[in-house]
């Protein structure tokens, strides 16, 4: 069997999770009386590194009562300095007392120079960044069995000097890399607000069949450029994205993140359930 | 490698105001002057590094206001404006925790130099300050003397109210943990 089918069987055999929300704690209790209408929870997981006692107790209780899904920012598979093993260590125990599905971390970096940016970076497009995520992807996929899905990164930056487009090398590091990927369509219509190009053609280009978990929220225009603030309901042009790209690839979940300006509860759980259609309507889940 | 010098470059210019802006000033040496060879940021990417240097700053301010959101809730729309004042250099630490302390220690000196108001903010941070001493930095056992009724305005910061008053009325305020693995325990008066 080529590696390409392999990955691809693998991908298909992950869990159809449905649709759920990514965990703040300032509304856990109104979550925990909510349960039935949200089908997983993920969780910043460099959150729960060297974490207190209180803040393990809080994620046991989540793991009570919904499938839990760990995302990293900070392991900085893009970086060139090499991972840092022994944080992959404390993902790797994070991972085995969770047991999820699958985990993920972004196409980018978040550490250089000693500088801990807190948010992933972008990577210029070149051979040489394939090379460096691809080596680092080995090295955490040696350390932790359950299948890493990526995510695309939004940023206002782009380097000088690509070597190739965007989607080009997504596709090149999810490929060599042996991943799937996690899809933020909301970076993709900002990419097309503040980079030019087109949402569609951008996703026409992306190896669809890795696409196992989406991403949406809300953007913020600030000065002529969308920012990915988190903080807004989400644009009808999004919806519109959302459907494009659940019927065209074989999510397994999508996942509404919402981070500053959080409005009630009620308000984001009728966004699960519109993506919660989007995603029925085209037989993603029942 | 290049792609090593590119990172540390980017990572400073993301996070260093000063640093930013004397690369605008000449971007060719100082991009010389760390090395790089190739292709490399220039004049034509300023825009896009504030907008990005905005977003890191941005995400920052989100991190640290959760970590302390009394204060937040004190210094209103000012808390943005000193962290902002606070965030010109990369964060102190690689956790959001440390983030939040480097701030409150911002807040100290800015108290220290040109005054805070309303006074009691300033209690407020410390107080948080010490709480994540105590639930994220290992520490056993805490202990701060406040000047202001902390309780106090904490309850009425919690549901809303915008306290009106000195609140001078001193507050002692102790956390411990019997093992690094029990819960912690809280004591104010």
């Amino acid at each position: 069997m080529g590696r390409k089918t392999e990955i691809t069987n693998l991908l298909a055999h992950l869990p159809r999770l449905g649709v759920g929300l990514a965990y703040r704690e300032s509304f856990r209790d109104e979550l925990l009386h909510h349960q039935s209408e949200v089908d997983f929870v993920e969780i910043i997981g460099d959150h729960y590194i060297d974490a207190p006692p209180e803040r393990m107790d809080e994620l046991a209780l989540l793991s009570e009562h919904f499938t839990i899904l760990p995302h990293f920012t900070n392991l900085s598979l893009g970086t060139a300095e090499g991972i840092d093993p022994v944080y992959l260590e404390k993902i790797a125990n994070l991972i085995r007392r969770l047991n999820p599905p699958w985990w993920s971390e972004h196409i980018g970096f978040t550490r250089a120079g000693g500088i801990h940016l807190g948010q992933s970076a972008p990577l210029p497009f070149t051979q040489e960044a394939v090379e460096v995520m691809t080596k680092n992807i080995i090295t955490a996929r040696r350390a932790i069995a359950t299948p890493l899905m990526l995510e695309n990164v939004c940023s206002p930056l782009a380097w000088p000097g690509g070597e190739m487009d965007e989607p080009t090398f997504i596709s090149e590091v999810l490929r060599s890399g042996g991943t799937g990927l996690l899809l933020d369509v909301s970076s993709l219509l900002n990419h097309a607000v503040n980079l030019g190009g087109t949402p569609a053609t951008f996703l026409e280009k992306l190896p669809l069949d890795r696409v196992v978990q989406v991403h949406f929220s809300g953007g913020q225009d600030a000065c002529g450029q969308l920012v990915e603030s988190r903080a807004h309901p989400i644009p009808e042009a999004l919806w519109q994205l959302l459907d494009d790209a659940v019927a065209r690839a074989p999510v397994r979940c999508i996942c509404l993140e919402r981070d500053d300006v959080l409005p009630p509860l009620s308000e984001m759980l009728g966004e699960v359930e519109r993506a919660r259609a989007i995603g029925r309507q085209h037989q993603r889940w029942s | 490698m290049e792609l090593a010098l590119q990172q540390k470059l980017l990572a400073q210019l993301a996070s260093d105001r000063a640093f930013r802006e004397t690369f605008f000033a000449d971007p060719a040496r100082v991009a010389a002057s760390e090395g790089l060879t190739g292709e490399a940021l220039s004049q034509s990417h300023c825009e896009q590094l504030r907008q990005f240097a905005r977003v890191l700053q941005h995400r920052r301010l989100a991190q640290v206001g959760e970590l302390l959101p009394l204060t937040h809730k004190a210094l209103g729309t000012r808390f943005a404006d000193l962290f902002h004042n606070y965030a010109i250099t990369p964060p102190s630490g690689t956790r959001p925790c440390e983030d939040a302390l480097g701030f409150v220690r911002h807040l100290k000196q800015h108290a220290a130099t040109e005054g805070l108001e309303p006074e009691w903010s300033l209690s407020l941070a410390r107080y948080e300050a010490a709480q994540i001493e105590a639930t994220w930095l290992d520490e056993r056992l805490v202990f701060r003397c406040l000047p202001h009724a902390v309780r106090k305005l904490s309850a009425l910061l919690a549901v809303g109210d915008v306290p009106a008053g000195s609140y001078r009325r001193l507050s002692l305020a102790l956390w411990w943990r019997t093992s690094t693995r029990s819960r912690l325990k809280h004591w104010l008066r």
